[in-house]
């Protein structure tokens, strides 16, 4: 044993799961699904935009991101359940007795592969909205004012939504709860809260109600929410009764949603049983 | 009886199974065998109406598997040990099948008591470890009381028990004058309960002969095995990479 | 040979048998039912005299969120098959294959229809305290109202097939519910945010049209004001969801037919 050194140091397992992550046809599709999907929306917002008075190619970037963000999302829950669903994890935990660098080296995997999804994704949205900037005659400069940051607020967005998928599926084990929760929490609960604000119907009147702004904490402090805050510029408007956390505060709140699922799953994995 | 007559399958260029002809008669047990990836598999699951011929044909009693009114009645097939859902009982999994069938509840009993399942018929699929699986497969194969019977690898991860159990049944299936179809890597085992062997390799028949005949070369079956198949292995240990695909 | 062939009502009793003996189905209708009466009570919550809000309109809105459950109902018994690799043992049964995929049309209908039936009557019970309080009445004399409480179970019984359509069709749960969740709801959002008579139109086209069965008269108005794509009648909406659901179980019936098990 200590002839050859020790067996599985964390690069090594992380070498692991990079391979088994790479090797699933599910993760490519995942990934090619993000970067069409950005490039096919942003192109498609940037041309339906670029007939208005004041259009601002650069204000279209983000137009896809609610779609985008399905890809790494799957891709992470798909990582995050593989493990369970196919029965891998027999050999895995064999490999690897002490599991929980499993779980570790699998989130560095993922964030990892995420991140260059992510800037592949971000890449063909910043090309999809140069046809209709130069069919303007606009100047598309990615290096002035807030856009920087918006960029790397995308590929954060993008990365984030990645391993939140991957805590929730090694949490949940199985992939349809999995998916449910994910896509639920992201997509479907923002549409919800939204009635909730149309239904108190004063959305036009008096300020801010009580309701409006529990409403608007809610939204701003989900996953789809918070990675939001990453992508607006600072000096955007904000939605009336939040709490102004900024895009640092944003993208807390969205590792937040990472961490907090992937600690209950390393939890999971030290306490019961594999079954 | 299952006659199959120049049975091909492609999947784009790769063919898996390639003009093979072959006869399981009544009364017999036939083993079939061949290397990995010879197409035994994919043979039986034609003969099952899983998979489409590319040409050819296979048949049960002269008719084809998709034309039978009552497949379970006619033909009892045991293809994958994992062909259960993880979360029914084995109990309600048979359940499920007889009900296609109108078979009664009491046939079920029976084959469960058979395939000696009585303890574990009510627990969950997903806990049967490979060898109840396989006796849950047979199980399923028995349901309908078939004549004939089309079993891939049953002995698979089986104890020295169940080995011995499912030579005795097949050998007793055969001798009520049943038509039995068995496929395994086993060669000393299908040599114990065969009466005539298939052997096939990269889709094409090598041999079709009763045990004993000449035509299989002096020595155990085992020799003759590796004689046919020795240009015919895909898959070998050690081999040099970059050999057929 | 016995005579004792397969018949349609042997496979509709064994696909039934199929779905009462797992645990997941149990918990999926639980859930559609909690999610819908929790969803309706929670917005409930924000609803003011004069938001807009009818009786009928409190008690269907908990939709959004239980269609999920829905989808996962119907994706589950049109992919399960083919996840656990007991599609063989089925087909081997009815090699005839098209009976089963009926059969499982025929089921999730039923379980649909019932769960539905079970959320809306939690949801009336759930909102009932808030209805009375902000003076909305629940009459069933009322034809609006009938309406919407039928589109609400009619709406998610199409979905349920939609997922259903999908899943028998693609043959795995996650790449089916990620699919439907996208065709429902997500597409639509995203098009609802490029408002445009491109967008709006094909967003009338979408399986969410079906959605105004169970939309307050006034609501759609509202909502056709402010669109300029074509503005179907109620029922005509429900009639397209059902479309949809058609198209793809009759796609997934011809990739079953034609196909190989591998």
């Amino acid at each position: 044993m200590s002839a050859r050194g020790p067996g599985a140091t964390l690069p090594r397992v992380v070498a692991a799961e990079w391979t088994k992550l790479t090797s699933l046809r599910s993760t490519w599709w995942a990934a090619l699904a993000s970067v069409v999907v950005s490039g096919a929306l942003t192109y498609l917002s940037a041309d339906a935009a670029s007939g208005d008075p004041g259009y601002d190619p650069l204000g279209e970037l983000t137009a896809g991101l609610l779609l985008t963000q399905l890809g790494p999302l799957v891709l992470g829950v798909l990582a995050g359940t593989g493990e369970y669903s196919t029965g891998g994890f027999r050999t895995t935990f064999v490999a690897v007795p002490r599991r929980w660098p499993v779980l570790a080296a699998q989130a560095v995997a993922v964030a990892g592969f995420a991140l260059l999804v992510a800037v592949a994704s971000v890449v063909a949205a910043v090309l999809a909205i140069l046809p209709a900037a130069s069919s303007r005659d606009l100047p598309v400069n990615l290096t002035e004012g807030s856009t920087p940051w918006t960029l790397a607020g995308m590929v954060v967005f993008l990365t984030g939504a990645a391993v939140f998928g991957l805590a929730v599926g090694a949490l949940v084990r199985r992939v349809v709860p999995a998916l449910v929760t994910v896509i639920g929490l992201t997509l479907v609960l923002p549409v919800v809260l939204t009635l909730a604000v149309e239904s108190s119907g004063t959305t036009f009147v008096e300020g801010v109600t009580p309701q409006e702004r529990a409403v608007n904490t809610i939204t701003t402090l989900l996953p789809s929410g918070a990675g939001g805050l990453l992508v607006t510029s600072s000096d955007a408007s904000t939605v009336p009764g939040t709490p102004d956390l900024g895009a640092v505060g944003g993208g807390l709140v969205l590792a937040a949603w990472a961490l907090v699922p992937l600690v209950a799953a390393g939890v999971r994995l030290r306490l019961k049983d594999v079954k | 009886m299952i006659q199959v007559q120049l049975l091909t399958k492609r999947y784009g260029p790769h063919t898996a199974v390639d003009g093979l002809t072959f006869t399981a008669p009544p009364g017999a047990v036939t083993g079939f065998l061949g290397p990995n990836g010879a197409g035994k598999s994919t043979t039986m699951r034609m003969i099952v109406g899983l998979e489409r011929p590319t040409s050819g044909t296979a048949t049960v009693n002269g008719v084809r598997y998709a034309d039978l009114s009552a497949p379970l009645r006619s033909v009892g097939t045991m293809l994958d040990a994992r062909s259960v859902h993880p979360g029914r009982t084995a109990f309600r999994h048979l359940m499920a099948m007889a009900r296609t069938h109108g078979i009664p509840r009491s046939r079920v009993e029976e084959v469960v008591g058979l395939t000696g399942l009585e303890s574990v018929a009510g627990r969950r699929a997903g806990t049967f470890s490979l060898g109840m699986g396989q006796r849950l497969g047979i199980a399923g194969a028995l349901l309908g009381d078939p004549g004939t019977l089309i079993l891939d690898e049953p002995v698979n991860g089986l104890d020295p028990d169940g080995v011995l159990w499912v030579r005795h049944l097949v050998k007793g299936l055969a001798a009520e004058g049943r038509t039995v179809l068995l496929s395994s890597h086993l060669v000393h085992e299908l040599a114990l309960c065969a009466d005539r062997v298939v052997v096939i390799g990269r889709g094409r028949l090598l041999a079709e002969a009763a045990l004993g005949d000449p035509a299989l070369g002096a020595g155990s079956l085992e020799d003759a095995y590796l004689r046919l198949t020795a240009g015919s292995v895909e898959y070998r240990a050690g081999a040099v990479d970059g050999g057929t695909r | 040979m016995t005579s004792s062939p397969v018949t349609f009502p042997r496979v509709l009793a064994s696909e039934a048998d199929k779905i009462t003996s797992v645990r997941t189905p149990w918990w999926t209708v639980l859930g559609c039912v909690a999610v819908a009466a929790g969803t309706a009570f929670g917005l409930g919550l924000f609803a003011r005299p004069g938001g807009g809000a009818t009786g009928a309109s409190l008690v269907v809105a908990g939709y959004v969120l239980a269609q999920l459950g829905f989808l996962v109902l119907g994706v589950t018994v049109g992919s399960e098959e083919f996840r656990t690799e007991l599609a063989d043992v089925t087909f081997v049964a009815v090699p005839r294959r098209l009976p089963v995929l009926a059969a499982q049309a025929v089921v999730t209908t039923v379980s649909a229809l019932a769960t539905a039936a079970l959320a809306l009557v939690a949801s009336i019970a759930a909102t009932a305290a808030q209805r009375d309080a902000l003076g909305l009445p629940l009459s069933l004399a009322d034809a609006e109202t009938v309406r919407m409480l039928v589109g609400f179970v009619l709406y998610q019984t199409a979905i349920a097939l939609v997922g259903l359509g999908l899943g028998a069709l693609l043959r795995r749960p996650a790449g089916a519910l990620v699919t439907a969740v996208t065709g429902v709801v997500v597409l639509d959002q995203f098009l609802a945010m490029n408002p445009g008579r491109f967008t709006d139109t094909v967003r009338a086209f979408l399986p969410g049209t079906g959605t105004r069965l169970l939309t307050g008269d006034d609501r759609l108005a509202a909502l056709d004001a402010a669109s300029s794509g074509p503005h179907p009648g109620s029922w005509a909406a429900g009639l397209l969801v059902s479309g949809w659901a058609t198209i793809l179980l009759v796609a997934a019936a011809a990739r079953l037919r034609r196909g190989d098990f591998a």
